[in-house]
């Protein structure tokens, strides 16, 4: 080991604590690299034992293709089969609703259902129904109704017993087969497992099975344990999906954690100029100084590497244990070996490339620094010519990107439109910016801090000594900033693309789903007589509202235009659609709501006149809104019923929107069997539960919401670690400093309330660069990914995130802070 | 000329900041190190005092106890006739801010600021204003009119060690402590801040207590006291370079 080098390990040896600090971001980075690594093992496993459909005694599967009963008997009867399952389903049509009638085994190792109460349906019309289906549809035990096949008298069927299958979608009853078969109305089977028996041939029988189904359209033969994986696995795309996103936001995490342990890494290495520049005096090469500098840095990296897969394996083994005391069973992770020493070594080599530009420059020390002891070696202003014109370019390519994606957005309806390449596009300029805003972050903390620190300029002499000290070595605030900068620029993305895609959704919802329930007659026959009235009667319902709808006429020069005349009165919720102008309530007779991009398209504006045309008739209407999307039921223009019947449209209605009376899941079962009942006697009315798919997008998008939060949370907490040991590194490279301000006078509160405001400034900066850099960013994603969703600025959310952020890095600061305002000044002063 | 000193000058009514058996032990049991052993002096106002004595002898800890930088073990602290020693540090803080001003070897200016707001900060801190025109003498005086919007960094040894002064004498404190200020300064641009430090006793009436090893640099004070082991050794009035370095002599030989 040459001197050099065991002269810096001396000195880490010394001062453990400062190898930790510099090593933290990495440390941080590691443990969610290798916790991210853990978490799909966790998912994976978990997934794979839960959630394929074939149950695991099936040997082979027998599906995709022309089965009949014939073959499913044939097999049943072969040497060595000991139970051939059909699995396979009818789509009924019944008073009560729509029902999926499928098949079972009933009992024994092939069966996926479980009996629950009365007994599996055995004879032709008997079936078993779900829990779900008794609630939703009112088909309890004994209970009989009709199933309505494509062709024929209908068949009836009647319920003998409530059974649990995997998965109750609400409308699920299961019969035998020849019910199915008789439904159907054709001889066509989707599937049949077999089980074979103990001491049975599988190649023998196999081959047998491939024979008798052998034909034109032959079905796959497959092994049990093959269909089994490829169903979980198809589950589990999904999971490997959301793992890709996973792992750009921990790549990025990463590439935070570089920058930080970059400018960790030059605070430690100017903190001992002295030392080196000693070691320069007494003979030290540059090139012996960069590598000790570079040796030490990967010493701390397989440390903190280390440490933080150690950290990761504690928590990813402590989950499942914790889990499955909540009731939740998930797998253990297992200890995945390669992938450990993968992110030990990724967390060596990423130190080694923060430390390389540091330890250069560190190596470049002038011997002669070694004999000034003056403490005035003020920090570097300022960037060099290479690095402004780099970020310089760096930012007009990002800026010329970002023109180009704006010149080609797509217009209002735009077929053969490319959103990948668009998107691909935004993302690329994104980057560019942020490497410009690295580039170029010295000169940009300047403007910042001028507008940010006026107020606490004027506040007095801690807070204006507060934001000398960050404007002084700017170099570093920049280096802390950007990383801030980028947590705020993801969240304030996500936060911001989000709200768009909320409001975009609720457009759609309210357009697709104004009420809880709808009542249509088929192809836009008008509602019998009566409907409205009884359903208005109905205490379980409330809000009862009768519309018109046609379609095929003409808007302006829009074809196969559709035309309603519900009114925004009668369904308050239509009130919430977003319009560009007007509102929804100003339509009247003569004034109509028209949809955004049907305006667009004929360049109309509010005032403006247009013509709607129907079976050789017209009507002349003004607009009085555009809609931000399409006008309410899926129509392109919204019209008074005056306006309607002018075009030549009867009266009588052609559906029917109405709101469960109560909220709840109680309350909408109550409503539907309420309409249930209203249009009993019409069993070609179709009744759609809107609410439920209104939930279902909520949720959804709910879900995605919090997946991004918590992956962006990542970021910033390396961020926060960043600002953290920024600050304390700062603190401990000026306690001269410190010392200085308490021996003129300064009480310890002051110093630790100035070197406090000092982190928060860090996030002033960074937080404002951010979201500078985050919303225009997300408004061009927004724009370019084609769903005309609206650009929108959800204020008190990014205040919010604003005021945590900067509360953070304040927080980051406090501890390193209280521990310089604690030093004595004479120590402080006589500090090297 | 050299003289017993006299314990009365402790209480003396013209001291501005004066020591009564001041005791300072750094560390405990086998290692403990009494680096002052029973001080009692005083330091008269408006004059120029020198601290002198070999290495280790407690100079500078006798100056850091003065100033209320740091405690004594035992003994008193008289700034003005107010006891500085078991004072919590809110008041001793205070007393930096507005009762005392410093000049320290390594200058100790802030980077980041200005040689005017360097200046200005202890006033800044204690929320005044300077004196304009005070200020502005001081700035003439000091030969800084043209520096002041300079960074540390941009000036030269001399002139940071000028700008120092202008920040420990603009608050108008009853004592400016000097810790060895010429020690990082070349001897013409020494000699031009000892001469400012002389002015200001005589010419602005302000006390002045520098701790020093160079007999040149103390040759420029009124009076020289002189410690040895954490005890006075004798004090020194109107020194001159040669009287003060017989003496420096006599307490090396003497040791």
């Amino acid at each position: 080991m040459s001197v050099v080098l065991r002269t810096q390990l001396v000195g880490v040896a010394k001062r453990p604590s400062r190898l930790l600090l510099t090593g933290l971001a990495v440390l941080v980075a590691s443990f969610v690299v290798y916790a991210t690594v853990l978490a799909q093992q966790i998912t994976e496993r978990s997934v794979l034992n839960g959630l394929s459909g074939t149950p695991e005694t099936v040997d082979l599967v027998v599906q995709n293709g022309e089965i009949t009963t014939g073959d499913l008997t044939a097999i049943g009867k072969m040497p060595g089969v000991a139970e051939a399952a059909v699995r396979t389903e009818a789509y009924a049509r019944t008073p009560a609703g729509d029902l999926i009638v499928a098949t079972d085994p009933g009992s024994g190792p092939l069966s996926t259902v479980e009996v629950t109460e009365g007994r599996f349906p055995t004879a032709p019309g008997e079936i078993a129904v779900t829990p779900r289906t008794v609630e939703r549809m009112g088909l309890g035990i004994g209970a009989t109704t009709a199933a309505q096949p494509a062709e024929g008298k209908p068949v009836p069927l009647t319920v003998v017993g409530v059974l649990t299958p995997r998965e109750d979608i609400g409308f699920l009853a299961y019969a035998p087969l020849s019910t199915v078969v008789q439904i159907n109305g054709f001889d066509q089977l989707d599937r049949v497992d077999v089980r074979f028996d103990g001491g049975a041939d599988a190649g023998a029988v196999r081959e047998r099975i491939v024979a008798q189904v052998a034909g034109e359209a032959a079905p796959e033969v497959a092994g049990g344990a093959e269909v089994r994986l490829s169903e979980a696995r198809e589950a589990a795309a999904e999971i490997d999906q959301l793992f890709i996103v996973v792992r750009v936001f921990v790549a990025v995490a990463v590439a935070a954690a570089v920058l930080i342990a970059a400018s960790t890494f030059r605070i430690v290495f100017a903190q001992r100029m002295r030392q080196l520049a000693l070691l320069r005096a007494v003979g030290a090469g540059r090139g012996a100084l960069a590598r000790a500098l570079a040796a030490e840095g990967a010493l701390t990296g397989l440390v903190a590497g280390v440490t933080g897969v150690l950290a990761a394996l504690a928590v990813g083994h402590l989950i499942p244990p914790l889990l499955s005391a909540f009731g939740v069973a998930v797998s253990r992770p297992g200890f995945p070996l390669v992938q450990a020493a993968g992110t030990v070594l990724l967390a060596v080599l990423i130190t080694i490339v923060a430390v390389l530009a540091p330890a250069l420059s560190a190596a470049r020390v002038a011997p002669l620094e070694a004999l000034r002891s003056a403490a005035t070696t003020g920090a570097r202003q300022g960037i060099g010519v290479l690095r402004a014109i780099t970020g310089l370019l760096l930012a007009a390519a990002a800026a010329g990107i970002a023109a180009l994606v704006t010149i080609n957005l797509p217009g209002p309806q735009e077929q053969d439109y490319d959103a990948e390449t668009m998107m691909l596009a935004v993302v690329g300029s994104g980057l560019l910016a942020y490497l410009a805003l690295i580039a170029l972050g010295p000169v940009l903390v300047r403007p910042v801090l001028t507008i940010a620190g006026w107020p606490l300029r004027r506040s007095g002499p801690v807070g204006r000594l507060a934001v000398g000290g960050v404007g002084g070595s700017s170099r570093r605030a920049a280096a802390v900033s950007v990383v801030v900068a980028l947590g705020v620029t993801l969240i304030a993305g996500v936060l911001v693309g989000g709200d768009s895609i909320r409001v975009l959704s609720e457009r759609e919802t309210v357009a697709a789903a104004p009420t809880d329930f709808e009542v249509r007659g088929p192809n836009g026959s008008t509602l019998p007589a009566g409907v409205a009235e009884r359903a208005a009667q109905s205490a379980d319902l409330s809000r009862v509202a009768t519309y018109r709808w046609i379609g095929g006429a003409q808007v302006g020069t829009f074809t196969e235009a559709a035309v309603t005349d519900v009114s925004a009165k009668a369904v308050p919720r239509l009130a919430e659609l977003d319009t560009s102008a007007g509102a929804l309530t100003d339509v009247a007779p003569g004034r109509a709501a028209i949809a955004g991009y049907v305006a667009e398209m004929d360049g109309l504006t509010l005032g403006d006149p247009v013509t709607v045309r129907s079976n050789g008739k017209e009507v002349r209407v003004t607009i009085a809104a555009v809609l931000g999307g399409e006008a309410p039921l899926h129509s392109q223009i919204l019209l008074d019923p005056a306006d309607l019947t002018a075009l030549g449209v009867a009266a009588a209605p052609t559906g029917l929107l109405a709101d469960a009376a109560q909220s709840g899941e109680d309350g909408r079962t109550k409503g539907l069997r309420a309409l249930r009942t209203v249009a009993a006697a019409q069993p070609d009315l179709g009744v759609n539960v809107l609410a439920d798919q209104r939930d279902q997008i909520t949720e959804a998008l709910g879900v995605l919401m919090v997946i991004a939060l918590a992956l962006i949370g990542l970021t910033v907490l390396i961020a926060i670690v960043g600002v953290g040991s920024t600050t304390a590194l700062s603190v401990v490279e000026r306690v001269r400093e410190s010392g200085l301000l308490r021996a003129v006078g300064m009480s310890r509160g002051a110093l630790h309330g100035m070197l406090t405001t000092e982190s928060a400034l860090y996030g002033v900066i960074g937080a404002v660069l951010g979201l500078l850099l985050g919303v225009p960013y997300a408004w061009l994603a927004v724009s370019a990914i084609g769903l005309e969703a609206p650009l929108t600025l959800p204020g008190w959310q990014l205040a919010a995130v604003f005021g945590i952020l900067v509360a953070l890095t304040a927080l980051a600061g406090v501890l390193p802070a209280r521990r310089a305002a604690r030093v004595s000044p004479v120590t402080a002063l006589g500090a090297d | 000329m050299q003289t017993q000193s006299s314990p009365v000058a402790g209480r003396d009514s013209l001291a501005a900041v004066a020591a009564v058996d001041l005791v300072k032990v750094y560390g405990a049991g086998d290692t403990a190190v009494r680096a002052l052993d029973g001080v009692t002096v005083g330091f008269e106002r408006g004059r120029f005092t020198a601290i002198m004595g070999p290495s280790g002898s407690g100079k500078s800890t006798l100056m850091h106890c003065l100033a209320g930088l740091d405690t004594a073990t035992s003994g008193q602290v008289l700034l003005g006739g107010t006891d500085l020693t078991s004072q919590p540090d809110r008041v001793l803080t205070r007393a930096r801010r507005e009762r005392i001003g410093f000049v320290f070897q390594s200058f100790n200016l802030l980077p980041q600021l200005t040689a005017a707001a360097n200046i200005t900060l202890p006033l800044d801190l204690a929320g005044r204003k300077p004196d304009a025109e005070f200020h502005d003498r001081l700035i003439t005086t000091l030969g800084l009119a043209g520096r002041l919007g300079h960074l540390p960094a941009e000036l030269s040894g001399g002139q940071q060690q000028r700008v120092a002064l202008a920040r420990a004498l603009v608050s108008r404190p009853e004592v400016v402590f000097a810790d060895e200020p010429t020690g990082n300064l070349d001897s013409r641009s020494g000699a031009e801040v000892l001469g400012l430090l002389r002015d200001s006793a005589h010419d602005l009436g302000q006390t002045i207590v520098m701790v020093t090893h160079d007999p040149v640099a103390a040759a420029y004070a009124d009076r020289v006291v002189l410690l040895a082991d954490g005890q006075l050794a004798g004090e020194i009035h109107a020194p001159d370079v040669a009287a003060v370095t017989e003496s420096l002599r006599n307490l090396a030989a003497g040791r």
